[in-house]
């Protein structure tokens, strides 16, 4: 698909250069559904062959329908063969312009992705997903803003505007219904704009209200503010912009002292709370053997899944622990490893031996009430273990929560969960093939929307996520990525993947995005929509409705949201 | 402009009169000895006319039965032969060839075969500035005569269009008009293409 790139696509996807917007370009001249038409260019030379792009979005109008489609391929043919053998000459301008557009000619590729609605009275019908093509000779035009819009969709309270197609101005919509539905993926390499991108998903997911989200946001990027390294500046956050319907838990209450801020809540897990299962988990980054892993099972049967790992961490010295590895049944030197790993627990100051606030239930007793919430790790963003422990073991206690809740609604007892969308990132840490089967993310991903928990995973190496996962994701993000294995793991599956191949490793490695799947109705890049100065946020303020079951604002923070805004 | 030199007169001029015609091509035989119009060049036979392109020239005995013998063997010059000899301009003719491209119509050229052919004796002319100017605003019949059933040879065409073009402020217009036509005719064959069209825009 080509150039527009182009709209669907990288260095103009989409767009149409000179004026050519809604003029036409040619007529089809042979084709398939799977690989795409070929349309002819017009010999007439109003069209060159290099004012069409990859990724250029064309309408066909067929004799029955209009298509919709983008440009994948641009090439140069002719009628004789042995014109490579004997071109013009250098000096005659005649026979080379006579040539042009008549025995040598222009042709373009053309995957087309959608029928388009026949106006014909009553209220505009969404394009539908082509399952013909158009037939021999039907005029091919460049698309115009019009035919774009009637594509991508106008923004409402179930479309966001993610994005332009690049160089054009009209609006490309998520339909967030669809987003929400199924799990998502935003991918990229480091630093293409992979939380920008996120936090423009996060916005449009908490406009719309059509589900709640829980953000483990290792970074600390969403919640109060950001920081832009391009610019080198800081970013509202998402509870600046929404005060009133984001709650902000902290593991690090040092930070938002000096930050001179505070978090409406903090985390304090128990150790009681962690079960052995985490601990498989970390096997990875606490560099622990499969059987030292294992051994905290060992541990739960002997103390319970309150005290095992108090009285495990309690233990000093090696005559104890190879006293209870005798005693659990488990070799001495893998239990002294498990003991030595842990012992950094100790060094978290979010766990303790005992506490009676219940964060998990915190968490989703907000949830429950329509807000969303962004879980800040602070400092101890810094360390994996901490991230993949707190990220695993809080949304298997929500999981459980939403099983419950929805096994109830389904026998009519209350009413069906506010659907919610957990947020993870570095999501190859949990998703890996090696562990996806066993943690909770690779149960939700794999059980979709039953319960209604989805996730939406944010990665650089899409290729560690394993397969099963990445097929069950129902819309993908995707900023730049030039690995090969990466690019083929986030297109699997995915019809036209030989084509978006070609346009994905030709992104900019900044503000742009090839987003395909559910939440839009065909492949498209888009050049991300601005975030960070005082009217995009006056933008993301003013599109804002709020979810039904969220308190509004307060007085007070509505004061300190117009204050925000006017300054 | 001397009829029988190459190139197109500024206005028409009476040539011939039509001795053969058929659906698509017809024949005329010249008033004066050697006064064919050039190849290539346009001509009209009969009012408002039927205009054709000469792709043949010959000339030849009026009797076919009586053979032109060598008669030079003693004269210096050429011209001592016919000055020896004055009967031969009286025995000898010049007759061309012209493929039919178009009649005049109601709103001017019409570039395609006309009903019916140039009637025998029909007077032929030769084509002014302003019939030129006409075939020139739409060149595309050029292509016609490329056709494998057509007569007229590569050159013939060559020839008609440098006529079309040489002097024409637009030349370069039509030109390209006329070689697009033609490369449309010709897709297969770049090679004629390149025959005709080469050295034609200098």
């Amino acid at each position: 698909m080509t150039d527009g790139g182009h709209g669907l696509f990288p260095n103009g996807a989409g767009a149409w250069e000179g004026g050519l917007e809604g003029r036409r370009l040619g007529q089809i001249i042979g084709g398939s559904l799977s690989q795409g038409v070929q349309a002819r260019l017009d010999s007439t030379g109003n069209v060159s062959v290099e004012d069409v792009k990859v990724g250029s979005f064309v309408t066909i109008q067929g004799e029955r329908q209009r298509f919709f489609g983008v440009v994948t391929d641009v090439s140069l043919a002719s009628s004789d063969n042995r014109l490579s053998h004997m071109p013009p000459e250098a000096g005659d301008a005649l026979v080379a312009r006579a040539i042009s557009g008549t025995v040598a000619y222009g042709t373009v590729n053309i995957l087309p992705h959608l029928t388009m609605p026949v106006a014909a009275g009553g209220p505009p019908e969404p394009p539908v997903a082509a399952k013909t093509i158009p037939a021999h000779f039907s005029p091919t035009h460049a698309a115009s803003q019009q035919d774009v819009n009637l594509v991508f969709g106008q923004e409402d309270e179930r479309h966001f505007w993610i994005g332009n197609p690049l160089d054009m101005d009209t609006r490309v919509c998520l339909d967030l219904d669809e987003l929400v539905k199924r799990s998502i993926g935003v991918f990229g390499k480091s630093g293409t704009g992979k939380t920008f991108l996120t936090r423009l998903l996060l916005l449009g997911i908490l406009q719309g209200g059509q589900a709640s989200t829980l953000i483990f946001d290792m970074h600390s990027e969403y919640g109060w503010s950001g920081q832009d390294s391009d610019r080198n500046v800081s970013v509202k956050g998402l509870k600046q912009l929404f005060p009133a319907s984001v709650s902000t838990f902290t593991l690090d209450e040092e930070r938002d002292r000096w930050r001179g801020t505070s978090a409406d809540e903090v985390v304090r897990i128990g150790y009681g709370e962690v079960e052995p299962e985490d601990i498989e988990l970390l096997r990875e980054t606490l560099n622990l053997s499969e059987v030292a892993a294992s051994a905290a099972y060992n541990l739960q049967q002997r103390f319970g899944q309150q005290r095992w790992l108090e009285r495990f961490l309690s233990m000093e010295g090696t005559e104890d622990i190879a006293g209870l590895a005798n005693d659990v049944g488990v070799n001495a030197q893998a239990l002294g490893a498990l003991h030595n790993r842990l012992l950094r627990f100790k060094r978290f100051d979010f766990m303790q031996a005992n506490t009676r606030y219940d964060t998990a239930a915190r968490i989703v007793e907000h949830l429950e009430r329509g807000k969303h919430i962004v879980l800040e790790f602070g400092r101890h963003g810094r360390d994996l273990n901490a991230y993949i422990l707190l990220s695993n073991l809080l949304s298997r206690r929500i999981h459980n929560r939403y099983v419950e809740l929805k096994e109830m609604a389904e026998g009519g007892k209350v009413k069906d969960p506010q659907p919610v969308v957990i947020v993870i990132e570095e999501a190859h840490k949990f998703l890996n093939p090696a562990v996806a089967s066993q943690t909770i993310f690779g149960t939700i991903a794999r059980e979709l929307r039953k319960y209604n928990v989805t996730l939406m995973v944010i990665d650089q190496r899409p290729s560690a996520i394993d397969s099963e996962v990445m097929s069950q994701l129902g819309t993908r993000l995707t900023c730049l990525l030039d690995n090969d294995r990466d690019t083929d793991a986030v297109l699997a599956g995915t019809a036209g993947a030989r084509q978006l191949r070609g346009v994905l490793s030709r992104l900019e490695a900044k503000q742009q995005a090839l987003i395909f799947g559910h939440a839009v109705p065909m492949p498209v890049v888009v050049h991300t929509r601005e975030y960070g100065s005082q009217d995009s946020y006056t933008q993301f303020s003013r599109g804002y409705a709020p979810p039904t079951g969220v308190a509004s604002e307060s007085p007070k923070e509505r004061l300190e949201r117009e204050i925000d805004e006017l300054f | 402009m001397t009829v029988g030199q190459p190139g197109r007169q500024s206005t028409a001029a009476r040539v011939g009169e039509v001795i053969a015609a058929d659906s698509t091509s017809f024949t005329a035989q010249c008033y004066e000895l050697y006064g064919s119009p050039p190849l290539g060049s346009f001509i009209r036979a009969g009012h408002p006319g039927i205009y054709g392109v000469v792709n043949n020239v010959r000339t030849e005995p009026l009797d076919p039965s009586r053979p032109v013998l060598a008669r030079g063997r003693d004269h210096e010059t050429e011209d001592e032969v016919l000055l020896e000899n004055p009967q031969l301009s009286r025995l000898l003719t010049s007759r061309f060839d012209a493929v039919t491209v178009g009649a005049a119509g109601s709103s001017g050229f019409a570039p395609w075969l006309p009903p019916l052919p140039p009637r025998v004796h029909a007077f032929v002319y030769t084509c002014g500035d302003d019939e030129y100017t006409m075939f020139a605003a739409d060149p595309g019949f050029l292509a016609r005569l490329a056709r494998p059933e057509c007569p007229a040879s590569d050159d013939v065409i060559r020839s008609c269009l440098m006529g079309m073009v040489d002097g024409r402020p637009n030349g370069t217009d039509v030109a390209l008009r006329a070689g697009r036509a033609l490369a449309a005719q010709l897709a297969g064959d770049v090679a004629r293409i390149n025959a005709i069209l080469s050295g034609i825009e200098k």
